[in-house]
């Protein structure tokens, strides 16, 4: 009997238990969310809340002239994107642009990486030269480049042509998306080349002498054990890339002043609204499929990012 | 603790043979000027007078200090350097104090003591980095117009904090994961409080993440033009604004935008140039860790 | 000064299904060293982290001097641990790093000065108080870590593998140090260890753990002499024990030319249970070449100087088992010799289960 009471209180002192457990449990689970919020809701309010306004806007014929309450169209916007040359043109710029600046920033800053990561005079010193066009304002690298390299008149590279004896090309109003894409280059390989520098650095040294031990080439060591070691650092470095051209605006902005061969979606959705077009329905139409563009980009982006993560376990 | 010591130096990939390591070095070099040499030549220009500038490209002048004096004095225009700098100065110290404030917890909640699917919302902050901003630019013109906030600094200085932060706590976290789990676990058994914690044994770890961090948010601050000239075109913009608005000049003043370029440039120049190794390190980690 | 009881105390880690502690029942006396010994994955430091509170526990309790604490955050249950890796505040000097938890708990300045000088004094650390960590050898490093234990005269001290990171002497040395410093200072000490030399060396009483289950907990003496299963007969004592699964044939365990008869209680027990194979254990030092008895080839000589292990490949059944026996130091057997040993102390005997045959 006496005991059938002790084991009646002992259960519900472990419930007791268990509860408390629980309830410690759940508080820790907040205690641990709790520090995450500011940063969270703060990214939510700014960066999600416009974006559907913009979905909304995108439903709508609004224009600055017309006055409010702006009429809603449904999908009249998107409907006429594909006969919409310019919009056509415009993404056809941006595909160009990224693609061809993420992938010779990227093949550039390796080949300068190979090249640093290696003990000589200097060594820090040419570090810093190189990476030095990264850290310059994007205006003024667009302004440097288009007033004191392309111009056909103060340029230097026209004077290095002359001094061969070519003719002196304006080459922002001749090669408008190749000026761009030759600056965007010039200041994105630094940075790729830091990003492949740290994984060169970051190389298992005793895998390289067992490879050499092994009788291995520099170049077999090269593509069997560098290069599959580099590839999360090479994928980061285009993940990063393309999060960043794929926005492109200044550099266009200062070099050709958005001329047609060089207009990118940002530029031409800022130019049909806020920048004076106040076709704001319609600017906003552009700005989702841009944006849905990114997020297929992103997602193929993630996933390669997960992979990365992957390895921190 | 070993948080920025480097790896044992890995053997360089090219050239074991001393001829050809002399000819790389060489190759490097010129490859290192030749980046650098637009740079060089826009310094150049700065202390050039405009006819000197405006001509045929040429290495020797008589060099001059009036540019700087004249951009930096101009007040002709509607926004003047000191303004300018001012509006430079003050948004992107705020907005990367913010950008800390709120990237600090957060990566303590996605390292130290990390939260339940902590990945996914690492993933969300990276993901926002996905949206042009673009997407956003109307609703936040139209948003800042009600609020009465174009042209005013706060316009800048909050999205200048949106923008950085997914940048700034990826960063954070890669360097919260490399303080030791058993230091947290002395801290506590030392009866230090969770602020104690963070105070006084994870931040003087991680101070060096921490300041290159911030150096990264500052250079892309700084160098931030297109929110800055489509929200506040008349009033409260910034360095770049400064020197784009200095171009639209009339006739040829290339030496004086040249100084203006060296003068906006140069802070976040010599920003990066000291932290460049921290720098990368924090982002290539932030992937690898 | 302290009492620490576990009772049926649990961890199961979220997510998983088996408990990575399992119903730990355990008593450890005021001024004990009891260690917690077992293999990777034994639970024998989640045991300690939770009595430290770092670990919730999921079932059951803990107490300290009969409080229960199973609850309590770790400042609140007065113990100081030291870590594996010593886990030192990089940024904090020596003594900052031992006046630390004396800072927290608001102990004066001059107080606090007074007591790491007195805890510096006790390790020999006193030229060392100003250097940063980085600046110190592995052995000081490890000191530090015992300094900022000591400095809080703690209820109970955890220790989590706090030699591993020390070379081979420096291990051996401040194993002894350790185990005197704990007696002078009469302190309850629970010290977690995979090493059972360690265990056996330093502990008052060894609790060995496999798989979150207690195996045993006894005086290091009763643990060799007595193992209770066949996990602690082979995890216990270095060589370890030799130990034969073997037919009873007419109340003897038979192996290769050697037959061993069972002691009385071991025989009854097998008599009752019907069983035909049990497991045979000797030590190495417990058996000896002799004219007679368990013959085979010598497959390998461990010459140590004071003395030599032979494995001898012994033919048993259908199979070939290596038997080591102890030797004295230089001995003429070579490999390839032929050579007998029998019994020359004491004998274990486990159910195939794994459980001691003369147990209680």
């Amino acid at each position: 009997m006496s005991s059938a009471i002790t084991e009646h209180r002992d259960e519900t002192e472990h419930a007791d238990h268990a509860d408390e457990v629980r309830r410690l449990e759940r508080r820790e689970g907040w205690n641990r969310r709790l520090p995450i919020l500011p940063a969270l809701i703060f990214t939510i309010v700014v960066t999600q809340i416009p974006f559907l306004f913009t979905l909304f806007y995108s439903l709508t014929d609004w224009r600055i002239d017309t006055p409010e309450p702006r009429e809603f169209i449904g999908f009249e916007n998107y409907g006429a994107l594909p006969d919409d040359k310019f919009f056509r043109d415009a993404a056809w710029v941006s595909v160009q642009m990224t693609v061809l600046a993420v992938l010779l920033s990227l093949i550039v800053g390796t080949a300068l990486a190979i090249l640093l990561d290696r003990k000589f005079f200097g060594q820090g010193f040419v570090r810093t030269l190189l990476i030095t066009p990264f850290l310059v304002m994007p205006v003024v690298a667009g302004f440097l480049w288009k007033s004191q390299m392309f111009s056909a008149t103060f340029g230097v590279l026209n004077w290095v042509l002359e001094l061969f004896g070519f003719e002196s090309i304006e080459f922002a109003t001749k090669y408008p998306l190749a000026s761009v894409v030759v600056v965007l280059v010039w200041q994105w390989s630094p940075f790729m080349m830091l990003i492949v520098l740290a994984g060169l650095q970051g190389q298992d040294t005793s895998v390289l002498e067992a490879a050499r031990v092994d009788g291995a080439t520099t170049v077999g060591i090269f593509r069997q054990i560098t290069f599959p070691q580099l590839r999360p650092y090479l994928e980061l470095g285009t993940l990063l890339g393309a999060i960043y051209l794929i926005q492109v605006y200044d550099h266009i902005d200062v070099i050709t002043g958005g001329s047609p061969d060089s207009k990118n979606l940002p530029f031409y959705i800022a130019q049909r609204s806020i920048g004076g077009g106040n076709r704001f329905g319609l600017a906003s139409s552009y700005s989702i499929v841009v944006v849905i563009a990114s997020i297929i980009i992103a997602n193929i982006g993630l996933r390669v990012l997960s992979g990365l993560l992957e390895d921190d376990s | 603790m070993a948080l920025f010591t480097r790896a044992p130096k890995a053997e360089p990939i090219l050239g074991q043979n001393r001829v050809i390591a002399h000819v790389l070095a060489l190759l490097t070099w010129l490859i290192g000027l030749l980046f650098f040499f637009p740079l060089f030549w826009l310094v150049l220009n700065g202390f050039k007078d405009e006819l000197d500038a405006n001509s045929s490209p040429k290495l020797f002048f008589d060099p001059t200090l009036d540019r700087f004096s004249e951009v930096t004095e101009d007040t002709t225009g509607l926004l003047s350097f000191t303004e300018a700098f001012g509006n430079s100065f003050w948004i992107v110290l705020i907005s990367t104090i913010l950008v800390m404030a709120l990237a600090i917890p957060a990566a303590y909640a996605l390292a130290i003591r990390p939260m339940r699917k902590w990945r996914d919302v690492l993933f969300f902050f990276i993901s926002t980095k996905f949206l042009p901003i673009v997407g956003a630019i109307m609703p936040l013109w139209i948003i800042a117009r009600d609020l009465d906030l174009l042209n005013t600094r706060a316009v800048l200085i909050i999205l200048y904090t949106a923008m950085n932060l997914p940048l700034a706590v990826w960063m954070l976290r890669s360097f919260f994961a490399e303080v030791p789990n058993e230091l947290i676990e002395a801290a506590q058994i030392d009866g230090c409080s969770l602020m104690g914690q963070i105070r006084q044994v994870i931040l003087p770890i991680v101070a060096p993440g921490l300041a290159a961090t911030a150096l990264l948010c500052v250079i892309f601050a700084w160098n931030e033009y297109f929110l800055a000239v489509q929200l506040n075109p008349v009033e409260g913009s910034t360095m770049p604004v400064w020197v784009a608005s200095q171009e639209s000049g009339r006739g040829n003043f290339l030496a004086k935008l040249s100084a203006a370029s060296v003068l906006a440039t140069l802070p976040v120049v010599i920003a990066g140039w000291v932290a460049q190794k921290r720098m990368i390190r924090g982002l290539a980690m932030g992937a690898i860790k | 000064m302290a009492e620490v009881r576990y009772e049926a105390a649990s961890r199961i880690y979220p997510g998983t299904e088996i408990p990575a502690v399992n119903a730990l029942d355990l008593d450890i006396a005021d001024g004990e060293l009891l260690v917690l010994v077992g293999p990777s994955g034994s639970g024998k430091s989640t045991a300690l982290r939770m009595l430290a509170g770092l670990e919730t526990v999921n079932k059951g309790s803990i107490f300290i001097n009969d409080v229960d604490v199973t609850l309590k955050p770790p400042q609140d249950r007065d113990i100081a641990m030291v870590f594996q890796n010593y886990a030192l505040y990089p940024s904090m000097t020596v003594a900052e790093n031992m006046g630390f938890a004396l800072k927290q708990a608001g102990v004066s300045k001059e107080q606090r000065r007074a007591q790491v000088v007195e805890a510096a004094r006790i390790l020999d650390l006193e030229p060392y108080l100003d250097r940063k960590p980085k600046n110190l050898s592995g052995g000081q490093r490890q000191r530090v870590a015992m300094g900022r234990a000591i400095v809080r005269s703690p209820q109970v001290f955890l220790m989590d593998e706090p030699l591993s990171n020390l070379d081979a002497k420096l291990r051996v040395q401040t194993r002894t140090e350790l185990a005197d410093l704990q007696a002078r200072l009469g302190v309850t000490m629970v010290y977690v260890t995979h090493d059972q030399v360690e265990a056996m060396t330093m502990g008052h009483r060894v609790a060995v753990l496999k798989d979150g289950l207690l195996q045993q907990v006894d005086t290091p003496r009763e643990l060799y002499r007595r193992p209770a299963n066949l996990f602690v007969a082979g995890f216990i004592g270095s060589p370890a024990m030799n130990l034969i699964t073997v037919p009873v044939v007419d109340g003897a365990a038979q192996l290769g030319g050697l037959s061993v008869p069972l002691p009385d209680d071991v025989r009854a027990e097998v008599a009752r249970r019907g069983l035909d194979e049990i497991i045979f254990g000797a030590r190495p030092e417990h058996l000896a070449l002799a004219d007679v008895g368990a013959s085979g080839e010598v497959a390998v000589v461990e010459e140590l100087g004071s003395e030599a292990y032979i494995h001898v490949r012994v033919v048993h059944g259908q199979e070939t088992e290596d038997v080591v026996v102890r030797v004295g130091g230089e001995t003429a057997v070579k490999r390839g010799d032929q050579v007998s040993f029998g019994i020359a102390g004491a004998t274990h005997f486990f159910d195939p289960g794994g459980d001691r045959l003369d147990g209680e």
